[in-house]
């Protein structure tokens, strides 16, 4: 019945604590977008979910990475867990790794996203393919905390071609890239070393990002932008 | 922080696949995992530079490769002289000293590298005593771990280990047995039997050593010499024994051991007795003893049996790897042994020869005459002989060839190939007389023409017969070498270079692989050479570099990373042994690699060095 009432809206159950840790969040300055990336924080981030559908499949875990002052800090890194409580099915195990016992010994979902929340603070975010992770991410901290989150995006998957014209009809997946600059991966499909893997494609892009004048994350937006219309047109 | 993630984790594992940080401890991987940043530099990119001022920056290579180029004139070129991999950290040396790097730090493909400020770098070689070591001892500590797979390789089945440079004092049993040199052979010989004891020493009041009786002595000097029991012990005895101090090393007594056929070497200190050593103690495990070998080659009558004791110093020295013995030391060992080998044979061939009253001396030359022989190299000796005013060299020389013939072949046999185009005792022109020689060598000092062959003769070492003559020879060439000379054979010994670039284009030689003797001993040994003329002196490369260089004032730092290098690769080439000089990379390990690739660094250090001292 609580599942089913959350599918309309129904305001989740914080603890005192906890909803004084969200206001806590929500009072925090917004988002600078102008900030040179050599002065600034902004967090890379990874999902792993129990399938591919974006209506019906859930949020198992997250993987973020931050980059400070252009650098990827090794300590300034997250995985959470999100507890399940229906185990997703034994393919999707395959593919992440997080097994049975795992999910349901995982974080409780309100927990989990306060925990993402805190981290992330108010740094801008990034990833490859971010429908996919923005939709899942803004549905768990919706049914867990009842936030409508509203946040700056920018996906790497229009980002890198866009900088490497070149490569763009040939390069397509992660995979493609992290090949293009020798990026490996210490788990391939989990989540937090996917994210390191984005991380790293970032870092790796920005000799481009120098060349184009691409300084500051609201420049990687309008980059973004731009290359959505080049597909949409081309 | 609670539980580190698998970000932090994997790092740490990471990590832990490379020298040093397979040898720190978990916490201390993981304290660093936490410390590290992680930044990417475009190929081509600097990374860091000595315009930069003191390092910050401890850089680990996460993927991909640095070049370090010694100037920013030689920047962009090829010749990289330095290049780093996965796992590699840099710079350790600018660090450590609080200045700026040397050389440009430039990436040679699309490069991640983790990175930790100054102030943690410092703060981890406070907490990990591996990581310290590491850095403070980068080379020496590389050629150890090496040497501890080396010895795990070989030594699979040997459950003890004898260091040959463990000092004697440390190899000292107990309190040596004795008695008064006035004691009746009988009741020694009941204490012998008491104890259970091959040997007895007798000393005076003051513990001094007089002498020496041991079981394998009764058969000759007592029981077939008829002498009775009564006898004061002083009768039997060998006197005067041969003693070394307790801080002579095993490898010492070993070589005394084999030098003069003794089981026993007795260890004093100011005269006074402070124990025993016997053969066993220092070969506890081997089927194959030093003095057994020795003992065998010295009593051999007939060729066969010096062929069998040729394999019997084949499995001593496999023994003498799993043991760790030192490189330096194992070759000399060697070098020993076979020089026997040769003198034995001398002995032999001899024997009713018309050669044999005749006044001359066996030359080892080359490698053999450096004493660093590896097992199966080509044989290089020559004859240098008497010829008085009158006497016509041509006729002894007609004598000496034919017995050289049959020495040549012989040891061909011992497994020590012929070198049809090169010095051999049996090719007539390296069977000269002194003046002969002398006359030679003037022609190859003043037309420099024939630097392969001049070479190979500067290294000339008398093996058996008239030494003074070798001798004289040999304090004859160190004079007579002119500066213009000098001049050629430092251009010879630069005419190779070590490899540079990566570490497949080391290989990409001949046939994929790397001729480790021309680009890689043979640098050392030329230069070593060139010093050792000009200023040292020395028999041995390490010697001639460690002489030359203390003569030139070049730092004794850089003669020992030299030295080491240097050993590293003969001990690959002894390893390595049945490949010939071609080294294939498959064949290497990560930590051989490294090491490999250091030792070329320092090549390229010695020649970049040789090349000044010349000059100036």
């Amino acid at each position: 019945m609580k599942r089913f009432l959350s599918l309309f809206g129904h305001k989740p159950e914080l603890t005192q604590a906890q909803a004084a840790r969200l206001a806590a969040w929500k009072a925090m300055p917004p988002p600078k977008l102008d900030t040179d990336f050599a002065a600034s924080r902004y967090v890379v981030v990874d999902v792993e979910t129990s399938g591919l559908n974006l209506a019906r499949d859930r949020l198992i875990a997250i993987g973020a990475v931050a980059v400070s002052d252009g650098e990827i800090h090794l300590a300034d890194s997250m995985e959470i867990v999100v507890q399940q409580q229906r185990v997703s099915d034994h393919d999707n195990i395959l593919i992440h790794g997080i097994g049975g016992t795992a999910q349901a010994e995982g974080v409780p979902p309100a927990e989990a996203m306060l925990t993402f929340l805190e981290y992330l603070g108010r740094s801008p975010l990034i990833a490859f393919h971010v429908t996919f992770d923005k939709t899942m991410i803004d549905r768990a901290l919706k049914a867990g905390l009842g936030l409508a989150f509203k946040h700056p995006w920018s996906d790497l998957a229009y980002v890198a071609p866009a900088l490497y014209p070149e490569l763009a009809s040939s390069k397509h997946s992660l995979d493609d890239w992290m090949g293009r600059f020798g990026i490996s991966n210490y788990a391939r499909h989990s989540a937090l070393a996917d994210a390191l893997s984005t991380a790293e494609l970032m870092l790796a892009l920005r000799e481009r990002m120098r060349a184009r004048h691409v300084g500051n994350f609201r420049n990687l937006v309008h980059l973004e932008k731009a290359q959505r219309m080049t597909n949409w047109a081309g | 922080m609670a539980t580190p993630n698998s970000l932090l984790l994997a790092t740490a594992d990471q990590l832990a696949r490379f020298a040093p940080f397979d040898s720190m401890a978990r916490e201390h991987l993981l304290w660093l995992a936490l410390r590290l940043r992680l930044d990417y530099y475009a190929r081509g990119e600097v990374v860091l530079g000595p315009e930069a001022g003191p390092a910050e920056i401890f850089y680990i290579i996460k993927q991909g490769a640095i070049h370090g180029e010694q100037d920013v004139a030689r920047a962009q070129n090829a010749n990289d002289w330095l290049e780093l991999h996965e796992g590699e950290c840099f710079p350790l040396g600018a660090l450590l000293s609080r200045r700026a790097v040397a050389s440009t730090y430039r990436a040679g493909q699309d490069t991640f590298c983790f990175e930790l400020a100054a102030a943690d770098f410092r703060e981890l070689l406070k907490r990990s005593e591996a990581f310290h070591d590491f850095c403070t001892r980068r080379l020496a500590n590389l050629l150890e771990q090496s040497k501890q797979v080396i010895q795990a390789e070989y030594a699979k089945s040997s459950s003890e280990q004898q260091s040959m440079s463990s000092t004697l004092a440390s190899l000292i049993r107990g309190e040596p047995v004795t008695c008064a040199p006035e004691t009746p052979l009988r009741q020694v010989l009941g204490t012998m039997h008491r104890l259970g004891i091959g040997s007895m020493v007798a000393v005076d009041a003051h513990g001094k050593p007089l002498g020496i009786f041991t079981l394998h002595d009764l058969l000759h000097r007592v029981v077939l010499a008829g002498i009775g029991l009564d006898v004061p012990f002083h009768v039997v005895m060998s006197p005067e024994p041969e003693t070394l101090p307790p801080h002579a090393l095993a490898h010492d007594a070993a070589l005394t051991m084999a030098k003069r056929g003794f089981r026993h070497i007795l260890v004093a200190e100011n005269g006074r007795l402070q124990g025993l050593i016997s053969e066993k103690d220092l070969f506890s495990l081997q089927r194959v003893g030093l003095r057994q070998i020795s003992g065998a080659i010295r009593g051999a009558d007939h060729l066969d049996k010096l062929k069998h004791s040729a394999n019997d110093i084949r499995q001593l020295a496999h023994n003498m790897l799993a043991q760790g013995v030192a490189t330096e030391q194992f070759t000399q060992i060697l070098s020993t042994l076979n020089d026997l080998l040769t003198k034995r044979t001398i002995e032999l061939e001899l024997r009713d020869d018309p050669a044999a009253g005749l006044s001359f001396c066996w030359l080892a030359l080359g490698a053999e005459g450096r004493m660093e022989q590896t097992l199966g190299s080509e044989q290089h000796n020559g004859i240098v002989f008497a010829a008085r005013e009158g006497e016509d060299a041509e006729a002894i020389r007609s004598l000496l060839l034919p017995f050289a013939k049959r020495v040549n072949l012989a040891l061909a046999q011992y497994g020590f190939p012929l070198s049809p185009n090169a010095a051999m005792a049996s090719h007539a022109q390296w069977c000269l007389s002194l003046q002969e020689w002398k006359h030679i060598c003037v022609g190859w000092f003043a037309r420099g023409d024939a630097l392969d062959q001049t070479t190979i003769f500067l290294d000339l070492r008398p093996v058996a017969g008239a030494e003074p003559l070798a001798l004289e020879l040999r304090t004859w060439l160190a004079t007579a070498a002119t500066p213009r000379f000098l001049g050629q054979m430092t251009t010879h010994a630069l005419r190779h270079t070590p490899p540079q670039g990566s570490v497949l284009d080391f290989f990409a030689g001949k046939g994929g692989t790397l001729d480790i003797e021309r680009n890689g001993s043979a640098l050392f040994v030329d230069a070593a050479r060139v010093l050792s003329l000009a200023a040292g002196g020395g028999q041995t490369t390490p010697e001639r570099l460690r002489a030359g260089c203390a003569a030139l004032s070049i730092g004794t730092q850089d003669a020992q990373a030299w030295c080491d290098a240097y050993l590293f690769i003969q001990l690959l080439r002894l390893r390595l042994h049945q490949e010939g000089h071609g080294i294939d990379p498959d064949k290497l390990n990560g930590l051989d690699k490294r090491i490999l690739r250091e030792a070329f660094r320092q090549a390229r250090k010695l020649q970049v060095r040789l090349a000044q001292v010349v000059r100036e």
